[in-house]
């Protein structure tokens, strides 16, 4: 017989605190897990839904003294143009190529419709709408009620063809399918898109070549909007590389969704972490409280121990193997249990479309954060054992 | 003429519990040599416990010198003193005195955990012992389900394992009835036969005749000494 076996047979025989102790660990340790997989899992939604959250640049001409609005079009002053098609390949080749993932340039301009003046924007609609994910069609053309409509990404865009915002279809009193005078051409509704609560609502929508003969400014773009790949891209570096391709033009960098999004899982971490921190403490009080009344318990027989030739080191050692073994099967418990909750509530908690995945990697993490929790319970307590005057301890036989 | 095995010289101890003081040992001096048997009683709280411990290298006296087998026991470091308890006591105690998450046969290895000998040899030692107290049968249970008696020869069993030279008691009989306990005795006697020293606190004037001789404790003292004629 061994140590070893001395502990073990102590865990085993004594089923009831070892569960105790082993359930404080399970409790920190998959808390831990869980709130460190939800926070893996969105960082990595992040990442592949980076081309949802829109442009991160924008790229208008240089206007001295025009002062623009913060972000969005309602200010840009379209009759400065210096903006033409011939930049595109230019950002293509720019140092910060690498980076970029859509390109979506247009051109926007008044136009007469009827009696009515209103704005028209010439756009590529794959890049645009790829780029903008949250445009859906209300109505195609074409598609009858309950038909599905067809993602927007994909549609292609007849010439004689254009899109309307919702809130300009009313206005127009518009229905896909019907057509519409616009300075003098004739085009068709091919879809209303739905209700996005910004500008773009009272716009019309048609293929940036069909707008600029339209307005006569043909090859010219009023700004051209550009989405890098990644969330952690630097994108004040991708708007100065693109500045520097570009010096006729000025590089707005955008931070707006991915960053909220970014601050989002910022705060979801940092609870979490706060979160785990003060289960974790409570975790480390249960087994310190458990750890030591179990010592009180023992008194007696770490004073037969003593008396029989133990050295302090032994009982230390018992004590320690005990912690040991426990808490390599509250790590493994408490890191499946942390991976299916993560993986089952995560998607509540967390807003996350995709799966979450099991993170295989933090298993031997787990097992080390529940043996430095155990150690930490039970140092004191295997201490105070130890030290114990074997005299005093056989007082309680 | 025999050799000494215990030698007290003048040994006090006074213990110290808030602010209260005890003196459960005074001036005592005592030997007892090889191969003797000796009864230590006395009332409650006369110090025969207290007396045990310290020779038992569990307990420093407050002043005093204990050499046993000529070994002055407490100018060793605490580690040492463990070895020493390991190699030369075997302690035997009433009532409690086998760790319960243990079988029989695991209790009476403890003493052989610490020592550099393989596992087999170790468990063919506490086979042998318990066989030798009668319990080869019922080695594999926990001390929860033997008898009193039966846990008492366990403990002696344990207490035999690594052949010490000589084993201490406290009222090994204690708890047991006259029956049981006479037979206890009967082994503790067939033991110091074949050589062991023994040392043995009672509360039970029969056990004495087991015994060689037999010391009586007064308030801390050694009041009268007497030699067993049996
Ligand atoms: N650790 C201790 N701290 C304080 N006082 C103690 C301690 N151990 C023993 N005493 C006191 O020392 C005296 C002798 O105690 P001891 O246990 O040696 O008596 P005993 O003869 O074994 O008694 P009993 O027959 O009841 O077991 C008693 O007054 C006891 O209260
Ligand atoms: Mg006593």
């Amino acid at each position: 017989m061994s140590i070893f076996r001395i502990a073990l047979n102590n865990l085993k025989r004594r089923k009831m605190k070892s569960f105790f102790i082993m359930l404080g660990l399970v409790v920190g340790v998959s808390t831990v897990i869980g709130i460190i997989t939800i926070i893996r899992a969105m960082n990595a939604d992040l990442g592949d839904r980076i081309d949802e959250f829109g442009p991160n640049s924008i790229i208008l001409p240089r206007s001295e003294g025009v002062e623009m609005g913060n972000e969005m079009s309602q200010e840009i002053n379209y009759d400065v143009q210096k903006l033409t098609m011939e930049d595109i390949p230019k950002i293509l080749a720019s140092e910060v190529s690498e980076y970029i993932n859509i390109i979506s340039p247009k051109l926007i301009g008044a136009v007469d419709v009827g009696e009515q003046k209103t704005l028209i924007v010439g756009i590529e609609p794959k890049s645009e709408f790829m780029q903008k994910p949250w445009f859906s069609l209300k109505e195609q053309s074409g598609i009858k009620n309950g038909e599905k409509i067809d993602e927007l990404a994909f549609v292609e865009l007849p010439e004689t063809s254009i899109m309307i915002g919702s809130s300009a279809a009313k206005a127009f009193d518009l229905k896909s399918g019907e057509t519409i005078v616009i300075n003098e051409q004739t085009f068709s509704v091919f879809g209303v898109l739905n209700e996005t609560g910004g500008e773009e609502d009272g716009l019309i929508y048609a293929n940036l070549a069909v707008v600029q003969s339209l307005l006569n400014r043909s090859s010219e773009l009023s700004m051209i909007e550009v989405s890098a790949y990644c969330n952690a891209c630097p994108i004040e570096e991708i708007a100065m590389g693109l500045e520097k391709a570009l010096p006729n033009s000025r590089v707005i960098p955008l931070k707006r969704a991915a960053l909220f999004r970014e601050e989002t899982i910022d705060r979801f971490s940092t609870f979490g972490l706060a979160l785990s921190g003060i289960v974790l403490l409570i975790a480390v009080l249960v087994l310190f409280k458990t750890m030591l009344s179990s010592i009180n318990e023992r008194t007696r027989e770490i004073g037969i121990f003593r008396a029989i030739g133990f050295r302090k080191m032994h009982i230390v050692s018992i004590i320690f193997i005990e912690a040991g073994l426990i808490s390599l099967i509250g790590g493994i418990a408490g890191f499946l249990l942390g991976s299916i909750m993560a993986v089952y509530a995560g998607p509540y908690l967390a807003q996350i479309q995709g799966e979450i995945t099991i993170q295989v990697g933090l298993l031997l993490p787990s097992i080390l954060l529940s043996a430095i929790l155990a150690i930490i319970a039970s140092a004191y307590p295997a201490l105070k054992a130890a030290r114990l005057n074997p005299a005093e301890a056989l007082r309680f036989i | 003429m025999s050799e000494i095995m215990i030698s007290l010289k003048d040994i006090n101890k006074t213990y110290k519990s808030m602010g209260d003081e005890v003196q459960a040992l005074k001036s005592v001096s005592l030997d007892i040599y090889k191969g003797e048997s000796v009864s230590v009683m006395g009332h409650s709280g006369s110090g025969k416990s207290t007396l045990l411990s310290i020779l038992g290298a569990l307990n420093p006296p407050s002043s005093g010198l204990v050499e046993i087998d000529g070994i002055d026991i407490y100018k060793l470091s605490q580690e040492r003193l463990a070895d020493f308890r390991r190699e030369y006591l075997g302690f035997v105690f009433q009532q409690f005195q086998l760790i319960p998450y243990l079988t029989a046969h695991e209790n009476v290895m403890l003493p052989l955990t610490t020592t550099k000998r393989s596992n087999r040899e170790k468990r063919e030692m506490a086979a042998q012992v318990l066989e030798r107290v009668g319990l080869k049968n019922k080695m594999n249970r926990l001390p929860n389900q033997l008898s009193g008696g039966e846990q008492e020869r366990v403990a002696i069993a344990r207490a035999i394992v690594n052949a010490p030279p000589l084993i201490l008691a406290d009222e090994p009989t204690g708890s047991l009835d006259t029956k049981t306990g006479d037979e206890i005795m009967e082994l503790f006697q067939q033991l110091n036969k074949e050589g062991l020293t023994v040392l043995m606190v009672t509360h039970n004037p029969d056990n004495t005749k087991y015994l060689g001789r037999t010391i009586v404790m007064k308030d801390g003292r050694l009041s009268d000494e007497r030699l067993n004629l049996n």
